[in-house]
């Protein structure tokens, strides 16, 4: 079984239109890191395989549209989504206030998913709306970890990338742990049964 | 109101039970319905008709009128689909006999009243054989054999489950395939990446043939999708003002490549309705989206991306487009739908057309009251100029399409004219060699014909022995001239070989005359032979090459390989001892056909003596039928004397023989039994027979025979003219 790769995730870029989107993914894509593997396919669709703890991810980006009235209608994009990149623009003040409605977003579509906030063109201090602190202050209220990055000075993109590709993995990891402490559970009864021991055990 | 008071009856199922009918179940209760259903696809299963629209219509209102319209139309199209039903048979019992070699019987395993066909089998194997030539054939069948369960599954619960349960029920299957090639030891060796492609090949054929079952998975019966389909074209046709600065996308409506990109993005999404599984048609929404995207210019994102794919959209109005979209997220393997380049853009799809579903002023960004003018305009005004591009389009495409045609057209025929080239010139060395075969065989036919009219000659014989006696004396020297040869070697036939362009026949001719003399290369086995043994150079020529023929199997063979030479010259004998004494003769010659050696000694004498009262006789009769004959008809005897050629030269003694004596021995027989009995009955009628039973080819020569025959009692007087080209010869 010669697998290119041992995990398969498929992260959404979201965030308001011209806050760098597309930039990210280009700057990520395009990046030629050591021992990682490029696909072209489309601007707005990216794959690109990194290596985490000697596991190798297969993530596949996609880029969503991020027009105000489009917003309704992306739900689609959701749909089997394992990270959310959640970007504004931190020369523009009305993208981060916006940030709110799109977690909303991903939570009315998504159950459980990781999530990061970017502050995507972060190389001009002068031009710099957005403060760190607030952002700050709000990324862990929300519980997200926050990044401020650059597509343009490729400042900070690679970490952010790797950040939530290995919650990405985490959760997934954890997920199957989960799964196997409970394998042949063939009735719910049994499955709670045991659960409630286990934790009791514990 | 009356009117708008509805009987209670009317709500009762249409079929008379007690009770209550559905509209959605058509007036039925379920119970009828189902069966109703059940009753409709059995005769639709094997027909591939589309679904009529008016299947779906019934929702609103079912008046008892409105019925019976469609009861009509049932039943018409009940018959429709049976014939159709009737002609697939017929279809896939002629599939079913080729394919009968293979282990497919577990695939076309019979189910109670519907029976996969057996072509959905054929095409995937044929498809698997190209697609996955490496794998083992274990795959293939469990493939084969999991489509096949995983149809009659559908089929089966189509009836029963709703379309969101079928769906699940279909991504059931897809995992449990999946789990199969994670377990299965037929698997262990094939990489993760063509089992996705093996469960997509899977999916492919299976939903390929469901797709043409109509109302089973494509717009199934029980959902809005055809409704949804002709209200979203209609949609979409209103919505035809809608131009790009609306949906403010980067298009160059001036720029012609741009144009010619939206016509082919436009004609993929078209060509979506026609793909069949749910992976061809995300396999053109993907191609249709590449061009969208190449559309939007070089660094284009999502944002630029989803709005020109609406414009797209918009400016396309695919066929059945809600239908489609439905039919794959229901059935395609959504774990493909949900990753992967083709799952992208499906969803970027989904997305344009959701958002034309709901498009209002906003979303356009633009006034309502503006939005409500353009909306009730009549469609056929807006788009004009978009519409009208695209038509160019179309029509340049369609131009170059038919220029690439007539371009192929032009080199098909040149290639055409190439073979037809060389067919004429195949032709025409063909003729040539059969040409050239045909004069060789005429060369060596007159050799045949001449003994055989010489056995006639028996016949006359015994009323003038003299011509017998000539035969004989001929054989036998032969017979003789041969054995000498045999012991000389084959050396000097190389020699004559080499000198000699013509048949082998000739050369071992040759050969005899250099044992004999250095005579000249063309002149005839038989004629030297005579020469030598009656020493009198006279000359006697093709006729005597059914002679040289022997002489020449006689030759490379010393004794035991020439049965019918020997045969011949038995006959022969019995010819020369009727010059002797004309009693004997018979008998003798069926006794001693099968001693050839005894034969040749016994004879000798005798032969000798008559040699010199024939010699005259045979050459004139020889020459005239060794010329006349062959031009006209030997080209029947032709590839018998061709297949001498090779052997000769080459191997003088082992192969040709056989050939030869199976030849000669047909000869010989036909000659003997005919010399004996003919002869005696029949004195010019018997010859004929004898010219036929020789050989096909001696029609001709029975002229030569009978001229032979009167010829050779006086022989040197009646034939100058053919003399004359013989007499050169020798000379």
């Amino acid at each position: 079984m010669a697998r290119e790769f041992d995990h398969l995730f498929k992260l959404l870029i979201i965030g308001d239109s011209g806050v760098g989107k597309s930039c990210l993914l280009l700057r990520f894509a395009d990046n030629t890191f050591s021992g990682s593997y490029i696909t072209t396919i489309g601007v707005d669709f990216k794959i690109r395989t990194l290596e985490i703890n000697g596991e190798r991810v297969k993530l596949q980006i996609w880029d969503t549209a991020g027009q105000e009235r489009f917003r309704t209608i992306t739900s689609t994009y959701y749909r089997g989504t394992h990270g959310v990149i959640v970007v504004y623009d931190v020369t523009n003040g009305e993208s981060f206030a916006n940030v709110k409605r799109w977690l909303h977003e991903i939570e009315q579509n998504c159950d459980v998913v990781n999530k990061v906030l970017v502050g995507n063109k972060n190389d001009c201090p002068s031009r710099k709306v957005v403060v760190t602190e607030d952002a700050q202050r709000f990324a862990n209220q929300m519980n997200i970890p926050l990044f401020e990055t650059s597509a343009k000075e490729n400042i900070n993109v690679e970490e952010m990338f790797l950040t939530i590709t290995k919650m990405v993995l985490r959760s997934k990891l954890e997920m199957k742990e989960r799964q196997n402490v409970s394998p042949n559970d063939v009735v719910n009864i049994r499955k709670n049964h045991n659960k409630g021991r286990k934790k009791c055990c514990q | 109101m009356p009117s708008l008071r509805i009987d209670q009856s009317d709500l009762k199922c249409k079929n008379g039970c007690d009770y209550f009918g559905n509209p959605q179940w058509q007036g039925y209760c379920s119970k009828c319905h189902r069966e109703q259903l059940q009753r409709q696809r059995r005769a639709e299963k094997a027909s591939s008709t589309l679904p009529k629209p008016e299947q779906k219509k019934p929702e609103k209102s079912f008046k008892v009128t409105s019925h019976s319209s469609f009861s009509k139309f049932e039943e018409k199209r009940l018959r429709q689909s049976e014939t159709l039903k009737k002609a697939n048979l017929l279809k896939f019992s002629v599939f079913k006999k080729s394919s009968t070699e293979d282990h497919d019987h577990v695939a076309e395993k019979k189910q109670a009243e519907f029976k996969i066909p057996a072509i959905v089998n054929e095409g995937m194997k044929r498809d698997f054989r190209l697609r996955f030539p490496n794998l083992t054939p274990h795959i293939d069948r469990d493939s084969r054999l999991f489509a096949h369960s995983f149809i009659m599954d559908v089929i089966k619960h189509s009836n029963i489950l709703t379309v969101d349960e079928l769906s699940e029920r279909v991504q059931r299957q897809y995992q449990l395939f999946m789990k199969h090639m994670d377990t299965s030891p037929h698997f262990v060796n094939v990489d993760s990446d063509t089992k996705e492609l093996l469960i997509d090949f899977v999916e492919k054929h299976s939903m390929k043939y469901l797709h043409e079952l109509p109302s089973v998975v494509f717009s199934p019966t029980g959902t809005d999708d055809e409704r949804l389909d002709r209200v979203m074209s209609e949609r979409i046709q209103q919505l035809s003002w809608v131009c790009e600065t609306h949906l403010e996308c980067k298009l160059d409506r001036n720029s012609a490549s741009c144009r010619q990109l939206l016509y082919k993005a436009i004609s993929e999404l078209l060509g979506m309705d026609a793909a069949l599984s749910p992976g061809g048609k995300v396999a053109r929404v993907r191609r249709a989206c590449k061009h969208v995207l190449a559309l939007c210019g070089a660094p284009a994102s999502a944002d630029d991306l989803l709005p020109a794919l609406i414009f797209t959209v918009l400016k396309a109005n695919p066929p059945r487009l809600v239908s489609n979209i439905n039919f794959v997220t229901r059935f395609c393997n959504a774990q493909r739908l949900m990753t992967g380049e083709g799952g992208y853009y499906f969803t970027n799809l989904c997305c344009a057309v959701q958002f034309i579903e709901n498009l209002t002023s906003e979303s356009l960004n633009m006034d309502k009251k503006e939005f409500d003018c353009y909306m009730a305009m009549p469609a056929s005004i807006g788009g004009s100029a978009w519409a009208a591009a695209l038509s160019l389009c179309g029509a340049s495409r369609e131009a170059e399409e038919q220029m690439l045609q007539v371009e192929k057209l032009i080199a098909h025929t040149k290639d055409l004219k190439d073979k037809a080239d060389q067919l004429a010139n195949n032709a025409e060395t063909f003729e040539k060699e059969i040409a050239k075969k045909v004069q060789d065989v005429l060369a060596k036919t007159p050799l045949e014909i001449k003994p055989r009219r010489e056995l006639p000659r028996l016949g006359s014989l015994k009323t003038s022995t003299s011509l017998l006696v000539d035969i004989d004396a001929e054989k036998i020297l032969i017979e003789k001239s041969l054995q000498e040869s045999t012991q000389l070697g084959s050396t000097e036939s190389k020699d004559n070989n080499s000198a000699e362009n013509f048949a082998v026949e000739i050369e071992i001719p040759k050969i005899k005359m250099d044992n004999i003399k250095n005579q000249p290369a063309t002149s005839f086995q038989e004629e030297i032979d005579q020469n030598r043994f009656t020493d009198t150079p006279k000359i006697q020529h093709e006729p005597i090459i059914t002679f040289s023929q022997t002489p020449e199997e006689k030759s490379p063979s010393k004794s035991p390989i020439n049965p019918w030479e020997l045969k011949q010259t038995n006959s022969l004998e019995l010819l020369t001892p009727s010059p002797l004494g004309f009693t004997p003769f018979d008998s003798r010659s069926i006794d001693e056909l099968m001693t050839p050696d005894d034969f040749g000694s016994d004879q000798v004498p005798g032969l000798s003596n008559v040699n010199y009262d024939i010699d005259l006789s045979d050459l004139s009769g020889d020459n005239s039928l060794a010329e006349d004959t062959p031009r006209d008809q030997k080209d029947p005897f032709s590839p018998e004397p061709k297949k001498l050629y090779p052997f000769e030269p080459r191997n003088p003694f082992s192969p040709i023989l056989d050939k030869f004596d199976e030849f000669t021995l047909i000869d010989t027989k036909t000659d003997q039994p005919s010399d004996a009995f003919e002869v005696v009955h029949r004195a010019s009628s018997s010859r004929d027979p004898f010219s036929r039973d020789i050989n096909d080819s001696f029609t001709m020569e029975k002229d030569g025979s009978l001229l032979d025959d009167s010829n050779s009692p006086t022989s040197t007087c009646l034939l100058p003219s053919p003399l004359l080209p013989q007499s050169s010869k020798p000379n």
